[in-house]
């Protein structure tokens, strides 16, 4: 910084003011210009401070409070060891866990072969293909499960009426645990894996045409090539897309929110329904952060683990 | 899938409402006058009230004859709409009253709430002299009303008696009086004749799989025939007791005679209705009204008669809901607005007004001397509806607490239910279960 401070002002060495006043000065300017890009951050600062850094702060503290309205009180570990001893906790850990597990590979799986659909050169109008995998990602995910809701009734869903149609027996989409939670994978995959489907594509794009056509002159059949060099080569995609959809799953809220409820008996209960449900129906907000924080530490460790297993090690 | 954004959200909004309610620690303590917080006893100006749909139109047609007899006071009737109500009720709560309505219409399901999380956020309505109509409204409301330190803080307005409406149509079809059945476990016991002569037809609708929202509506009133509820009024949990498993055990019987239609989601019931397969509606006073007004075609085959009771000899009414018009504490004219709740629901005059203006049926028992409880009606065959209606309210029930925690036990109770429809719990277990649950998530004891 020295080596680009100003001399010291000629009016203060014309006036005779003290040397101590020109290194006031001196000091105000270097102030002036060092502030200048905080001041004109400082919107953006204060309102990541208020509505981002509080919050999250605030949060961790008040997992430290029982009660609620104007009778809180601090409890110290009480709400984690509650959360300990909660069944219903440890089934939406559950549920979310076997969604997770069913549905993440099941989508990017999808999302897989449908990019190299879309990518091929033997496949006419990919555009339009391209924006039809893309158009389930942009509806609204509460239109999602209001309109699944529809298709999966019971009695007169769409669903139900076309298995009937075919001879086939009708299934309770939404009334039987288990095909509630499918359903719940149903709605997850048909909404995501055109969006995980694009940035395959976008990853695709990147791999040198040489290196297919080595491998074609090397004899290489389509398998071979999809293994020895799609998959290598898309590995930091790869590792993105299920790093965000394993965070995304765990986060899982809309859809079963608007589907399901999290019923029938708690079959399709995510932990961000129960943490909601504490939140804002028993306004129990202590044990809501509680909840949140634990599924904060949840979501870093499988983070971290998935970056070590899947990750480039070379890097 | 990022869902980021939600949860961050989610933190935002508690860590918010949180702060509030920091805030309404510091500004809910001071206290003046009769009514507590920091409101002022005004008894001029201009009464804001806080209500919903009917009931605020209701409210309305009580105004006019009040700003008369009252002169230097205003009435101001704000529809906010229910559920969003409940929300500015309980934000203006924790902000310590800021930005309330004077007047504030109250479920009976919120009520013990507030009073329980809000301490002060509501005025003593004991100060103004309330406990002077105790003895007028339905028996079992009072307790509702009270607080722990036995002042009342609020007034009833509306009542729901539990009511037996039943399709005659059917019930003759089969050869049977409904009015002979004194308990439900008589209803199982003509189960098949009742099938046999009307296939395809069941007793009552309910949503087995309780999605996407609990339907206990039934099983509550049956533990409120018996004087039971989720918890007793001491606020200690009793949802595992004798009579709440009495309850879920007379309908796993209903269903067991296959008398429990499927009512999947949340127009699964009114589609059955629609249909006319139910042939009973076990539903409380404002449900006169509405099967006349939703079911139209089906005038003429409804009947209504009091509950069967679920033990023999036992109890034949049960208030099953009620909502209450209460003074926030922060108001600066709470005498102006005890005025007017105690002119709109303390005179027969004002009670039938809005009863003929919004429906709401009236707690106040002299109400009921009025010639329109004893008017006949097409839809019920001739049968008056509002005279049951006012005959069960004057005989009242067992006050039901509801305590601060009903949400949460409401939950639990539902998946409870949901076991035994879809699991073939038994509810002494499942309930019991429940409410262990309950006691570890609330902190409260096992009565």
């Amino acid at each position: 910084m020295t080596a680009t401070a100003p001399p010291a002002t000629p009016s203060a060495a014309l006036t005779g003011k003290p040397a101590k006043e020109a290194v006031r000065a001196h000091r105000r300017a270097r102030l002036r210009r060092t502030a200048l890009p905080y001041l004109l951050l400082a919107p953006a600062l204060i309102t990541f401070g208020v509505f981002k850094a509080y919050p999250v702060v605030d949060s961790l503290l008040l997992s430290f409070s029982t009660g609620s309205g104007t009778a809180t009180r601090a409890a110290g570990l009480a709400n984690y060891r509650r959360l300990l001893d909660d069944p219903l906790f440890w089934t939406a850990l559950r549920n979310t866990g076997e969604i997770l597990v069913v549905q993440v590979p099941l989508m990017l799986g999808l999302a897989l072969l449908m990019a190299v659909g879309i990518n091929s050169v033997l496949v006419r109008w990919r555009a339009v293909w391209r924006l039809g995998v893309f158009m389930p990602a942009v509806t609204g995910l509460v239109a999602t499960g209001v309109m699944f809701a529809f298709l999966l009734k019971r009695d007169d869903g769409a669903v139900n009426w076309l298995l009937d149609a075919a001879g086939l027996p009708t299934v309770d989409w939404l009334g039987e645990p288990f095909w509630a939670r499918m359903s719940v994978v149903l709605v997850l995959t048909w909404h995501y894996t055109g969006y995980n489907a694009v940035i395959y594509l976008a990853g695709l794009q990147g791999i040198p045409r040489e290196l297919y056509e080595a491998a074609m002159v090397d004899g290489a059949g389509p398998v071979r090539r999809f293994t020895a060099i799609t998959v290598p080569a898309l590995r930091p995609v790869l590792l993105f897309t299920v790093v965000l959809s394993t965070i995304g799953t765990l986060q899982l809220f809309d859809e079963p929110y608007v589907l399901t409820g999290g019923g029938p008996d708690n079959a399709t209960l995510t932990v961000s329904m129960y943490l909601y449900q504490n939140g804002f129906r028993y306004f129990d907000f202590g044990y809501a952060s509680a909840i949140a924080y634990a599924l904060t530490l949840l979501v870093a460790v499988l983070g971290a683990v998935q970056m070590r297993l899947v990750g480039d090690k070379d890097r | 899938m990022s869902h980021l954004s939600r949860r961050d959200l989610l933190r935002a909004s508690g860590a918010g409402l949180l702060a509030l309610a920091a805030g309404g620690t510091l500004t809910a303590c001071g206290g003046s006058g009769p009514g507590g917080g920091q409101g002022g006893d005004a008894d001029t100006g201009t009464v804001t009230v806080w209500s919903w749909a009917t009931a605020a139109a209701a409210l309305r047609a009580v105004v006019p004859a009040f700003e008369k007899d009252n002169p230097g006071i205003k009435v101001d009737v704000q529809d906010i709409g229910n559920p969003a109500i409940w929300d500015k009720i309980t934000v203006g709560l924790a902000a310590g009253g800021q930005g309330l309505g004077d007047v504030l219409h109250i479920g009976c399901d919120y009520l013990p709430g507030y009073l329980e999380k809000f301490p002060g956020g509501l005025a003593d309505l004991s100060g103004f002299g309330a406990d002077a109509h105790k003895d007028k409204f339905a028996k079992g409301l009072w307790p509702v009303v009270t607080g722990k330190d036995g002042h009342a803080y609020a007034l009833p307005w509306e009542v729901n008696p539990l009511g037996f409406f039943y399709r005659k149509d059917y019930f003759d079809r089969a050869g049977i009086d409904p009015t002979t059945l004194a308990t439900w476990d008589d209803l199982t016991a003509i189960a098949d004749r009742f099938k046999a002569a009307n296939p395809g037809i069941s007793l009552i609708g309910i949503n087995k799989a309780a999605n996407p929202d609990p339907d206990l509506d039934f099983v509550q009133s049956l533990m409120q025939l018996q004087g039971a509820f989720y918890f007793d009024l001491q606020g200690r949990i009793t949802l595992g007791s004798e009579p709440d498993v009495r309850a879920l055990t007379t309908l796993q019987h209903l269903d067991q005679a296959g008398l429990v239609a499927d009512a999947p989601g949340s127009q699964g019931w009114a589609t059955l209705m629609k249909a006319g397969k139910l042939a009973v509606a076990p539903m409380p006073a404002w449900a006169a009204h509405y099967l006349e007004a939703k079911f139209a075609d089906q005038r003429g085959n409804w009947r209504l008669a009091k509950p069967p009771a679920v033990t023999p000899g036992g109890r034949r009414t049960a208030l099953v809901n009620s909502t209450h018009l209460t003074v926030s504490a922060s108001s600066p004219r709470r005498r102006a607005a005890w005025k007017f709740v105690e002119y709109a629901l303390t005179r027969p005059a004002s009670v039938n007004a809005m009863f003929n203006a919004g429906g709401v049926f009236p707690a106040l028992l002299e109400a009921y001397a009025d010639p329109m409880y004893a008017a006949p009606s097409a839809y019920y065959g001739g049968q008056s509806p509002l005279k049951t209606f006012a005959e069960l309210a004057t005989d009242g029930g067992d006050p039901t607490n509801y305590s601060g925690d009903y949400a949460r036990a409401l939950k639990l109770a539902s998946d409870a239910q949901t076991k035994v429809f879809l699991k073939g719990g038994d509810p002494a277990t499942v309930l019991q279960d429940a409410a262990r649950q309950l006691a570890q998530q609330t902190g409260r004891t096992v009565a």
